[in-house]
């Protein structure tokens, strides 16, 4: 029972961070129709720059999770500007931006590596000590992350289902010509969903700057775990996202647990998968 | 003043010219119907001036002031409304949310509680399907939709393409009241195959054929049915 409920906790702060990182990637699909390749390498330059603003600078954890977030912001809309604009309309500009987001990504790990050097680093938790809940034991900052995860998203959900702006994201995100018939400024709009798409991915990286080990390559796998569940929930709406999030966090404490470490992505793999097979728009997707 | 004025309005898409030295004027107080066979350059002539598209030669007025080129948000923003023939609009969308979302600018926002309840008495239907998404919506439903959107845009000129497009006879005679009483407090451009339908909705009909106008039909030369027929399919023998 306590081994259940131990894998329960790690597959929540595990959906929670899963859920985090695909939302800004999720956000600025719907919206723009780009994969963003660069998203994982966004996470890292949060952590990189709240760590140097926080440990180098010395002005403590909240201005360096601020710098973070706002440096990644700013890159995102440079991003948008120079690699994705030039292409709008083109025939093939998915495969076109999955090059230039790529080629994003490459820079900005490089440049890290030149800035920041190979060596390993480590940002402060947010919250210092354990908690335990009932046997399983859980770091005070992963348990913020399970809180935090679900408030930055309903926030985000508000944003783009309540508030004029927010809803004109989606409108773009569904019908450009029409959206731009309503007086939405749409080249504007695109360069807004991807300076929130970054700003969501800087701030993942910050959290997890405090969990894991900071190094140029910090956002490799959190962009592939961010693609799968984007891919897996039906590309398309941030519930779908957020689902996906859960299944895949769940899923993969259990196996962990079941399977052991080695066989759990290929495993994770194999479901998702079969789950395209079974459902071409993915779990939550509309047929 | 003229409302409208475009003047010498040429260009199509690449090398392919659509458009041929158009010049139409809308004059305050009166309605425009285009009509004329399909693939004549009626739709590429509304993009142009909702600024969906770019004409190669030409000026387009609006108001008094230059609008050629300009971005469609700003034709918008100005008061100069384009629905689009056959839109779906936001397929993810409520009808409500999409009626709320399309009062943007800043103009269109003031007072758009009270241009809601008009859009729901013009069109009782979409208020009876408030929650319903777009893409479920009827054919008949998404043109209301897609005209009560424009509606909440505060247009000072609407035009619309082919608002009838693939719709019923019955439900033809409803959007055409629909569109009588819209043109009571905006003036209308209306590029329309069903020639019945302009002679009730607007004043003035121009023909369009090969990119240019080749016919203008005011409410002293209105044509008889045979003579429409010509038009649309070349004089019989």
């Amino acid at each position: 029972m306590e081994t259940l409920l131990a894998t329960f906790v790690s597959g929540l702060v595990l959906a929670a961070l899963y859920a985090l990182m695909a939302s800004g990637l999720s956000l600025i699909w719907t919206t723009i129709g780009v994969f963003n390749f660069a998203h994982g390498a966004l996470m890292m330059v949060g952590a990189f720059v709240a760590w140097t603003v926080s440990e180098v600078g010395g002005f403590g954890l909240w201005p360096g999770l601020i710098a973070g977030v706002a440096t990644t912001t700013v890159l995102g809309v440079i991003i948008e500007y120079l690699l994705i604009r030039p292409f709008y309309g083109q025939r093939n500009m998915v495969l076109i931006t999955v090059m230039t987001t790529l080629a994003a990504m490459i820079i900005l790990e490089k440049s890290a590596q030149i800035i920041w050097g190979a060596r390993l680093k480590q940002l402060p938790r947010m919250i210092e000590g354990d908690i335990s809940i009932s046997g399983a034991v859980i770091s005070a900052h992963e348990a913020l992350i399970v809180v935090l995860a679900p408030l930055i998203l309903i926030a985000l959900w508000q944003f783009t289902n309540r508030t004029p702006v927010g809803r004109s994201l989606r409108a773009v995100g569904q019908n450009q010509e029409a959206a731009a018939l309503l007086g939405i400024n749409v080249p504007l709009t695109f360069a807004l969903a991807f300076g929130l798409g970054a700003a969501l991915a800087g701030l993942t990286g910050v959290l997890l700057g405090g969990i894991r080990f900071i190094t140029p390559s910090l956002g490799s796998e959190p962009l592939i775990k961010a693609m799968i569940v984007v891919i897996f929930g039906g590309l398309g709406s941030l519930g779908a996202t957020v689902g996906a999030a859960l299944v895949i966090g769940m899923a993969e404490a259990f196996l962990v647990l079941t399977l052991g470490l080695y066989w759990t992505p290929f495993a994770i793999f194999l479901g998702l998968i079969a789950v395209l097979v079974l459902r071409p728009n993915g779990l939550f997707g509309r047929s | 003043m003229s409302i409208l004025r475009i003047e010498g309005i040429g260009g199509g898409y690449g090398s392919v010219t659509v458009l041929r030295d158009i010049t139409l004027t809308l004059e305050r107080g009166e309605n425009l119907g285009l009509f004329g066979p399909n693939g004549h350059g009626k739709t590429t002539l509304l993009r142009m001036t909702s600024g969906l598209m770019r004409p190669s030669s030409g000026t387009i007025q609006f108001d008094g002031r230059d609008i050629t080129g300009a971005s469609p948000s700003k034709i918008v923003t100005s008061g100069l409304v384009h629905t689009q023939q056959g839109n779906t609009l936001f397929g993810d969308m409520g009808v409500a949310e999409t009626l709320e979302m399309a009062a943007f600018t800043k103009r269109a926002r003031a007072g758009a509680t009270a241009r809601l309840e008009k859009v729901y008495a013009l069109f009782p239907r979409l208020a009876e399907r408030r929650k319903q998404k777009s893409r479920t919506l009827s054919g008949g439903e998404r043109q209301m939709l897609s005209i009560g959107s424009a509606l909440m845009c505060a247009p000072r000129l609407l035009v619309l393409d082919e608002p009838t497009l693939g719709l019923s006879p019955r439900l033809k005679e409803e959007l055409t009241e629909a569109l009588i009483e819209i043109s009571n407090s905006v003036p209308l451009m209306v590029v329309e195959q069903d020639v019945e339908l302009l002679l009730a909705v607007t004043d003035r009909q121009v023909l369009v054929e090969h990119g240019e106008i080749v016919r203008e039909i005011t409410a002293t030369n209105t044509p008889d049915h045979a003579e429409i027929v010509a038009m649309y399919f070349g004089a019989q023998a």
